[in-house]
């Protein structure tokens, strides 16, 4: 399963967005250094989604925050587009790499306020990002399930699984390359679960990149599964749940990085 | 040279006050204090050895700057009157420092630089603009305003700076759901700026509407005990009192920009052990 090669872009083949090398996080105990993960490496291409799996603490949101750029303990050597991170600003990568937390916030008196607070920060002043408009942003609601939420509402009285599709939607309509989704639909019952990988999809296939963390079961709408753990990402595409914590249990004993880059040619077929 | 005994028993020589302090004066008040610290205790307050340690400190403290700036007088040198506010702007730095709390690492020069502009500000615009001693040096004005101002502006930088990082910490993950969209240090820690700088002008903006209605303040006090014209004790007592407020306002935005940077990495993300 784990060849260590680079796959030659083909013609027909997906666009890697997103190449990610050597991220690696270490925390501070004291004198004590941890390391939650080195080395791991992984591609995320135009037009699919990969959900990120694995054990609670296995350091899923801590990678998706370093891909981000967003968390102190963690740094990777990154390319997007075949543009290395020092040709941006940290800000302006992150509106390109955009991360959506585990835990919604919204500011603003009114949900129309909070979703469009993103617009009004100065990375985008003079952006080719339309500001949304009211009826967008019904139009947007909508489609999520959202369509008893009006505009003018306090984001305070929506219900901790509304505040998570509005959050997600917030991020979308910034209209991100890559899109990192940090177990969006953990409050949600199924059918909102599905509205927002609908969302998700329907972001994919216009050419987003997009990564999701899970914890409930594979929907279907994933190209590539990489599971994280103890510090070490494996591509458990076409496994079942339970078999690939076993088999990874398994394979993972040395602490050596391995690259998924190649791992995903039966999802593509 | 007047030595500690001419401080203690009839303060300094020619000093201006009509109705001076005897020992029997300073007794009274720190038996007062011991009167409040029996009550601490019998209450079960638990602040009793504070207290009585305050007030002994704050004696000592008072009649230590009364002898110094007696000191300064007699010498009148430019250069000792600057030393001693020198010294000031250092002890409160350690004073700022120690009366905030939950502070991070890294704070000791923005505050400094902070306390340096405002004292240099109060000097140039109160001092050498509205008062205009002759000479322009002259301790009993200089060390006293500065002094006044340096007071104040300790109270409300400890205040702000107390307050941003608490309310950085409560933010949080609103700063870090901010720094996701692309926003900037300065714009992700801006509430909690707004905030703090909010918090610690309460106190001075407090003071300056209540002045002159409950409260007289000390230094319009002193003059009048000492003698000196009502209404002319008034207007001097104005014009600290403003400036005083204009000058923490404006430390109180001068340290809070400089600092909240400290809970930023410089690769703008958010620290970990804010």
């Amino acid at each position: 399963m784990e060849r260590n090669v680079r796959p030659a872009v083909r013609v027909g083949e997906p666009r890697p967005v997103l190449e990610v090398t050597d991220a690696r996080c270490h925390v501070r105990h004291g004198d004590a250094r941890k390391d939650i993960f080195t080395g791991l490496s992984l591609t995320l291409y135009a037009g699919q989604i990969v959900d990120l799996v694995g054990p609670s603490g296995s350091g899923k949101s801590t990678l998706m925050e370093c891909m981000a750029q967003l968390n102190a303990d963690a740094d990777a050597t990154m390319t997007l587009d075949g543009r290395s991170t020092d040709g941006f600003t940290p800000e302006q990568w992150r509106t390109q790499v955009a991360y959506v937390p585990q835990r919604p916030v919204l500011m603003g008196g009114s949900v129309a306020e909070a979703i469009r607070y993103p617009f009004t920060l100065r990375v985008r002043r003079d952006s080719s990002v339309r500001v949304p408009d009211d009826d967008t942003l019904r139009r947007a609601l909508d489609d999520i399930g959202l369509d008893d939420v009006e505009l003018d509402r306090s984001p305070q009285d929506l219900s901790v699984g509304q505040q998570a599709r509005v959050c997600l939607l917030r991020t979308l309509l910034t209209g991100p390359k890559v899109l990192l989704a940090d177990e969006v639909d953990a409050g949600l019952d199924p059918d909102n679960a599905m509205r927002a990988a609908h969302l998700l999809k329907r972001a994919a296939d216009e050419g987003m990149a997009v990564c999701r963390v899970r914890h409930r079961e594979p929907d279907g709408m994933a190209t590539r599964t990489l599971e994280l753990a103890d510090g070490v990402l494996t591509d458990i595409t076409g496994r079942t749940a339970a078999g690939a914590a076993r088999t990874a249990g398994a394979a993972n004993d040395t602490d050596t990085a391995n690259d998924t880059d190649t791992t995903d040619t039966e999802a593509q077929a | 040279m007047s030595g500690i005994n001419d401080v203690l028993v009839t303060g300094t020589e020619g000093a201006a006050s009509d109705y001076p302090i005897d020992n029997w004066g300073l007794l009274v008040a720190l038996l007062l204090v011991a009167l409040a610290a029996v009550i601490s205790a019998v209450l079960k307050l638990g602040v009793e050895r504070r207290l009585l340690w305050a007030t002994v400190r704050s004696l000592v403290q008072l009649l230590a700057m009364g002898l110094i700036i007696s000191y300064v007088i007699q010498v009148n040198q430019w250069w000792l009157v600057f030393a001693l506010l020198g010294v000031m702007i250092i002890a409160a730095v350690q004073i700022t420092l120690t009366r905030g709390s939950g502070l991070p690492k890294g704070l000791v020069l923005p505050v400094f630089l902070t306390l340096l502009a405002s004292a240099v500000l109060m000097f140039s615009v109160v001092v050498e603009l509205i008062i205009r001693p002759q000479p322009w040096y002259a301790p009993q004005v200089v060390v006293t305003m500065v002094g006044m101002l340096l007071g104040n502006v300790v109270s409300a930088i400890a205040v702000a700076i107390t307050r941003l990082f608490d309310d950085m910490r409560t933010r949080r993950y609103e700063i870090e759901t901010m720094l996701a969209w692309g926003a900037t240090p300065l714009e992700a820690a801006m509430p909690s700026i707004t905030s703090a700088v909010r918090l610690g002008l309460i106190p001075t903006i407090a003071q300056l509407a209540s002045s002159g209605i409950v409260l007289i303040p000390g230094m319009m006090a002193g003059q009048i005990i000492a003698g000196g014209d009502p209404v002319q004790a008034a207007r001097y007592q104005f014009v600290v009192l403003a400036v005083i407020s204009s000058l923490t306002a404006l430390a109180d935005t001068l340290i809070v920009m400089l600092v909240y940077r400290v809970a930023f990495t410089e690769n703008h993300r958010l620290r970990t052990d804010l």
